[in-house]
């Protein structure tokens, strides 16, 4: 936990100094760039554009649920498990996805369709073009983990992000110790990454609760219920332990109540946002939740950084 | 800092030199007052403030981000033509300011940096409040401009503030007068002008009154677009109805102060209430920026509160809160 504090601080200071060093310089902006260099300087902003997103090309497309599908794409990037990348179509538009995946190879997104662009994306099959920019945000603090049994809650779609975690694990399993997995569901047409839970149920303890009554005949252990009944009757102690949420909103509420009254500490709390985006580079606002831009310095917020979460 | 002295008939032909070299940028009136190009030096308008912050101009209403057909993209061209602009207020010279802190330092967005890049920031000050509604007084505004116009009366005494400052001067020299007086620190402030008397409104987070007057609101956005220092915005795709596959991805200006502003799927509003927002824009203004960039956003123009079609006066508003604590 310690670490966790020293880091923030680092990052805390990291800002201010920099600010004050923008503060000092007063016209900063008006002294570093005589006349003579204004077209130079465009030059090298239209380099790095960073509203301008690259084509990549789709190569699995794995339908999840009625209206919640996987796509494969041949993306290689370095990314933090838990960050975000801008998906468009053009002529419909963009919006903000969740890397679920821990690969250098390729990323994969879990896409559920609730709105134009997303409905667009899920016509999208094996050799099919999107535009991408990002990675983006700040994502799940892995570091922190060393040491402490990690417990994974999520809920419907917000499972996704999370597979990136669990992804992550897998990647460096040595440097992990146990892993418990929470998933809640609305009903068992809901469950998405049946795949993975299956393979997950082999090397993890997954407990999986679904809103509605339970038809389904899967083997792994599954329940009618919220994620907290699952938390309650499997008595989750605080002791050296780090939570990583993720789901809907109401979700997020009784799941922060309920470890609250296990008496977890705020920084034992790792809390993804969903927020409305457009930018993704911190200026557009949308994001904001008390100041702070959930593109640039979420979405994964501790949860003493955003408290307050309930009312805004 | 260099202060020069200019007789007023110098001034006037520093302005028509000025616009016979450059775009010359400046307050004009028409039914409202608002900045524009100029033709002819006369219809500058020095008495009131611009109705509509000159921020426009750098931070665009709509700004097409790229053209694309199909899947291929189109970067755009940035114009690098030069231009001046003349007669911007303090407030609004801070306001741009903050501007450049969110868009230049906090990110690298070069649409706003081509604008600023070949721009030259021309100062005039005021000389009392330009409006009742002015409160720069009560925020901490800095020298923030390539060249200060202070007038005096008979002639302009001039700060230099920059470097592009003074090499515009360089190029215009035959124009001023090196002048031994200094502009005194309380020359450059505006008198009237300080009515919010709350530094601090963190503590006032929970007070009740912030619904007061809140519950007039029409939730228009009228006072985000005519603040100088509001920078929010969309972005989204318009195509060819020609050619559905090709067009334009455009960012527009936007308003936190409408409910579709945090609107996620699923239809979740997470700034649903009224209250809510208007005390987001005020917090934003006030403490957040200040958390992030060391500085309030605000700049006290007093434009949203001019320009609210109910006149919420959010300064009262606070003023009124902090009494009611005291109490």
């Amino acid at each position: 936990m310690k670490k966790a504090n020293s880091n923030k601080k680092k990052r805390k200071t990291a800002r201010k100094s920099k600010i004050s060093k923008a503060s000092k310089n007063k016209n900063s902006a008006s002294r570093e760039n005589p006349i003579k260099k204004s077209p130079a300087i465009s030059k090298k902003t239209r380099n790095s554009n960073p509203y301008i997103p690259k084509p990549y090309k789709v190569i699995d497309y794995h339908k999840e649920t009625p209206d919640n599908f996987t796509l494969t794409v041949d993306m290689k990037i370095k990314h933090d498990p838990g960050q975000f990348v801008q998906v468009s179509i053009p002529g419909i538009g963009e919006c903000p996805i969740s890397i679920c995946s821990d690969s250098d190879e390729y990323i994969q997104l879990n896409i559920r369709e609730v709105g134009n662009v997303t409905r667009a994306l899920s016509k999208l099959r094996k050799g099919d073009v999107i535009l991408i920019r990002g990675p983006y945000g700040r994502g799940y603090p892995m570091q922190y983990l060393n040491g402490n049994d990690v417990v994974v809650i999520g809920g419907g779609c917000g499972v996704a992000p999370l597979k990136s975690v669990i992804d992550y694990i897998e990647n460096h399993r040595a440097d992990y110790r146990n892993v418990l997995l929470i998933l809640g569901y609305r009903s068992d047409e809901d469950i998405i990454f049946k795949r993975e839970i299956a393979e997950w149920d082999k090397k993890y303890k997954v407990h999986m609760t679904l809103d509605k009554e339970v038809h389904s005949h899967i083997c792994y252990d599954m329940r009618a219920g919220f994620v907290t009944d699952a938390m309650n009757s499997l008595h989750l102690s605080k002791d050296n332990k780090i939570v990583f949420v993720c789901g809907p909103p109401v979700m997020i509420r009784n799941v922060i109540a309920n470890l609250k009254e296990k008496g977890f500490n705020d920084d034992q709390i790792f809390i993804s946002a969903e927020r409305l985006m457009y930018c993704a580079i911190g200026i557009c606002c949308h994001c904001m939740i008390r100041g702070k831009y959930t593109c640039v310095d979420g979405p994964v917020f501790r949860y003493d950084e955003i408290k307050e979460l309930k009312t805004d | 800092m260099l202060t020069l002295k200019q007789e007023k008939k110098r001034f006037r032909e520093f302005l028509e030199a000025l616009s016979d070299s450059y775009e010359l940028i400046a307050p004009v009136k028409r039914e409202l007052v608002k900045f524009d190009a100029i033709k002819n030096i006369n219809d500058i308008h020095f008495e009131k403030n611009s109705y509509f912050p000159v921020k426009e101009f750098f931070f665009k209403k709509r700004e097409v981000l790229f053209t694309f057909n199909g899947n291929r993209i189109l970067e755009p061209k940035f114009e690098n033509k030069e231009r001046v602009f003349f007669g911007i207020r303090k407030c609004d010279l801070n306001a741009i300011k903050h501007q450049d802190i969110v868009f230049m330092q906090g990110a690298n967005d070069p649409y706003y940096i081509a604008e600023r890049e070949r721009s030259f920031l021309l100062g005039y000050h005021c000389n009392e409040a330009p409006s009742e509604y002015c409160f720069c007084g009560s925020l901490e505004l800095e020298d923030y401009f390539d060249m200060m116009f202070y007038d005096k009366g008979d002639h302009m005494l001039v700060e230099i503030g920059s470097e592009k400052g003074m090499a515009l001067y360089k190029k215009f020299s035959g124009f001023f007068e090196k002048s031994t007086r200094l502009i005194a620190q309380h020359e450059k402030k505006i008198p009237g002008a300080d009515r919010l008397k709350v530094k601090d409104i963190g503590p006032l987070y929970d007070n009740p009154d912030w619904k007061k007057g809140v519950d007039i609101c029409l939730s228009c956005g009228a006072c985000t677009a005519l603040c100088p220092t509001c920078y929010c915005f969309d972005i989204h795709d318009e195509v060819k109805m020609s050619n559905p596959g090709s067009g334009e991805r455009v960012r527009e200006w936007s308003s936190c102060q409408l409910p579709e502003f945090s609107r996620v799927a699923g239809n979740h509003v997470f700034r649903n209430e009224r209250e809510q927002r208007f005390k987001h824009r005020i917090y934003h203004q006030l403490d957040y920026f200040k958390e992030k960039y060391g500085i309030q956003m605000c700049v006290g123009c007093g434009r949203c509160i001019e320009g609210c079609p109910t006149r919420i006066d959010f300064v009262q508003i606070i003023n009124e809160m902090k009494e009611g604590e005291k109490r």
